[in-house]
């Protein structure tokens, strides 16, 4: 008897969120920390909320609020949209991460997705790129096109997503020439493009001749690459726009097919938080706008390398594989689990310099 | 261009926005006003002048328009402050935080956006000294009218009879007024004054060092700008100490961390600021000194009836 109520309950439930769904669009809610320019990660994650309304149509409505600086604002904007009906919120910063888990307990029924985080629920997933695999091909690429053997890395912060991202250039460069020299400087902010052109020309006046930007939003190091003539490798989007001869490639994060697939499994009621690791395989991460200097010969060998790694034949991080001070990480055979892939805090052997901690 | 000669260049473009922002605080403070709202001067002109050379291509045009934008801003805040006697330390941070909103919200279309450089003049026969040529002389225009700006307001300051009516209505605004100057007028000229040197020096960072706008750009440059005032003891040559300095440490933090000398970058991203602190607190060891510099009435309303 009392099953059947139930069963009851739920099939009116089930009609009743049908009849709602069809009614009325649901509302989509996107929080990015920085203004959505033409470039950027903002840009990225609109990007993905584009293709969701493009794909879903009149099913969905989407809001986007940009430039919500991380802590209290973020708290209240978030609760408005909530309050204002959204259903399902991507939170694009790592910073909204406790706010958005408290607003996830208190409602159950609202999906949250949050960018680069570390904890999930049955209604809040995290999705994170494996941008380190863009910036393996990178680091071929930039291997085979510098002069002065010597590569420059602008990082913004040594966290374990940077970290990984300078020990695939790393690897990759030196398995294209053993003899390359790797100068890095972390800037310990995230946005200061002033501070950021400094320290490209910092890098270019110690002999660097090919950049990478690692994740700064606007093309501060892709603008002093072109003005002075070197080779930049940079983050988030198609920056060849702005550096037309300068930018080498770009690797750039395509949030769309995760974004759908997950506004589609909670518009039918399937949603479950997961951690999303999105890499090259399955088409989150895209290495674009490959600068027209490399050959045909090299292109050749970077598209080989990714095709081994989209197919799982070859490991950004196989071993055998030892950090600076020749401790080995890895051992030969196996592959750097995905744990300690998103925790890295060593540089691999042969880097100079060291790590924040 | 070698190491060497990047320390220099580096050093004079991080350098001479800070010493033009400075150097117009001072006046600010000089005549008893402090004015807090430096970060969102250097905001506003750094967005306008980038507005301007986007769409006019002039780069001294887009100098004069941020310098101009920033000194209306610098106006409302003299306009609350000395005619309806608000809150100096409290007006002028409202007034930044809105000269940073206001430059986020013109700036929206640029976002991202880049333009040329500035023309770089190089001087005759010293632009051709290696190392030194390169680094110091071949630069934009502004950057060698900086530190000829300095020096005349360190004249002015030291000589001329405008200099000792700014720094009397600093001192003793109420002796001032006895002696029959406009202490309000002058001290409305002397944040207004300001203002411009603000905007161009917002605008030289968009226009001339960096070429692109973005929100934010200034990243709490004039929280330091604000600070090397005070650290300098509000003298100009100590001004100018300070922002070099500050430049230089910079730029070598960059080319420690580059050379691949193994030192914390964290410890290194600090010490423009601990290096600046502890040089200009050398120079002003005496603290008798301190209080002859600092301006008596600083941050005090002036009513005019007192």
């Amino acid at each position: 008897m009392r099953n059947k109520i139930l069963k009851w309950a739920l099939a009116a439930c089930a009609a009743l969120s049908v009849g709602v769904a069809q009614a009325e669009p649901v509302t989509i809610g996107f929080i990015y920390p920085a203004p959505v320019a033409d470039v950027g990660w903002a840009k990225q994650l609109d990007l993905g909320r584009e293709a969701v309304e493009k794909k879903l149509g009149d099913k969905v409505k989407t809001r986007a609020v940009e430039n919500i600086p991380e802590g209290p604002d973020a708290a209240r904007v978030m609760n408005q949209l909530v309050t204002d009906g959204a259903k399902f919120v991507v939170l694009g910063s790592f910073g909204y991460m406790n706010d958005g888990l408290r607003l996830a307990r208190q409602k159950p029924d609202v999906a949250f997705l949050h960018a680069s985080g570390f904890k999930q629920s049955a209604n809040f997933g995290t999705f994170t790129a494996r941008n380190y695999e863009g910036f393996y091909l990178g680091g071929l690429a930039a291997a085979m096109v510098t002069k002065t053997n010597t590569i420059g890395i602008v990082g913004a912060f040594a966290i374990p997503e940077v970290v990984a991202e300078v020990n695939a250039i790393a690897l990759a460069a030196r398995k294209v020439n053993p003899d390359l020299k790797i100068k890095i400087v972390w800037l310990n902010t995230w946005f200061d493009p002033p501070k950021e052109q400094e320290a490209a020309r910092a890098l270019i006046s110690q002999g660097a001749d090919v950049l990478f930007s690692l994740h700064q939003d606007t093309p501060s190091v892709v603008n002093v690459a072109q003005a002075q003539g070197v080779y930049v490798v940079n983050t988030n989007s198609d920056m060849s726009a702005h550096g037309p001869d300068a930018v080498l490639a770009s690797v750039t994060d395509d949030w769309s097919g995760y974004f759908v697939k997950n506004v589609e499994d909670m518009l039918n009621g399937s949603f479950n938080g997961t951690d999303f690791r999105g890499g090259l395989a399955d088409g989150t991460v895209k290495v674009v706008a490959w600068n027209k200097a490399l050959t045909e010969e090299q292109m050749a060998q970077i598209k080989q390398a990714e095709a081994d790694l989209m197919s799982g034949k070859t490991h950004v991080f196989a071993g055998p594989l030892r950090d600076q001070q020749g401790t080995v990480r890895v051992e030969e055979g196996a592959n750097l689990p995905d744990p300690e892939i998103f925790a890295m805090n060593w540089l691999v052997e042969g880097l100079d310099g060291t790590l924040p901690k | 261009m070698d190491w060497l000669a990047f320390l220099l260049s580096g050093t004079v473009l991080a350098a001479t926005p800070l010493l033009i922002a400075a150097l117009g605080e001072l006046i600010a403070e000089k005549s008893g006003v402090l004015n807090l709202s430096v970060e969102g001067m250097m905001a506003l002109g750094a967005a306008i002048g980038f507005i301007v050379v986007a769409e006019s291509g002039s780069h001294w045009l887009a100098i004069l328009a941020g310098g101009l934008a920033s000194a209306g801003l610098a106006a409302i805040f003299a306009f609350v402050v000395l005619v309806t006697l608000g809150n100096q330390v409290a007006t002028g941070i409202a007034v930044g935080i809105l000269g940073v909103g206001l430059a986020g919200l013109i700036g929206k279309p640029y976002e991202s956006m880049t333009v040329p450089p500035m023309a770089r003049v190089p001087l005759p026969l010293l632009s051709d000294i290696p190392i030194i040529g390169p680094g110091l002389f071949n630069q934009p225009l502004l950057v060698y009218l900086a530190p000829l700006l300095a020096a005349a307001l360190w004249w002015m300051f030291k000589h001329s009879k405008v200099g000792l009516v700014i720094r009397a209505v600093g001192e003793s605004p109420e002796s001032a007024h006895a002696v029959g100057y406009d202490v309000v007028g002058i001290r409305f000229l002397a944040v207004v004054t300001g203002g411009l040197f603000a905007g161009i020096a917002g605008a030289f960072i968009s226009v001339a060092s960096t070429t692109l706008w973005s929100d934010g750009m200034i990243a709490g440059r004039g929280w330091i700008v604000v600070a090397l005032v005070v650290f300098a003891m509000w003298r100009v040559e100590r001004v100018v100490i300070g922002a070099y300095l500050f430049g230089a440490a910079t730029i070598a933090e960059l080319l420690v961390q580059s050379a691949g000398i193994a030192a914390p970058s964290q410890l290194l991203t600090s010490i423009p600021y601990i290096a600046t602190i502890i040089a200009i607190a050398l120079l002003s060891m005496d603290g008798k000194r301190i209080r002859l510099n600092a301006p008596v009435s600083l941050g005090r309303v002036y009513n005019g009836a007192q």
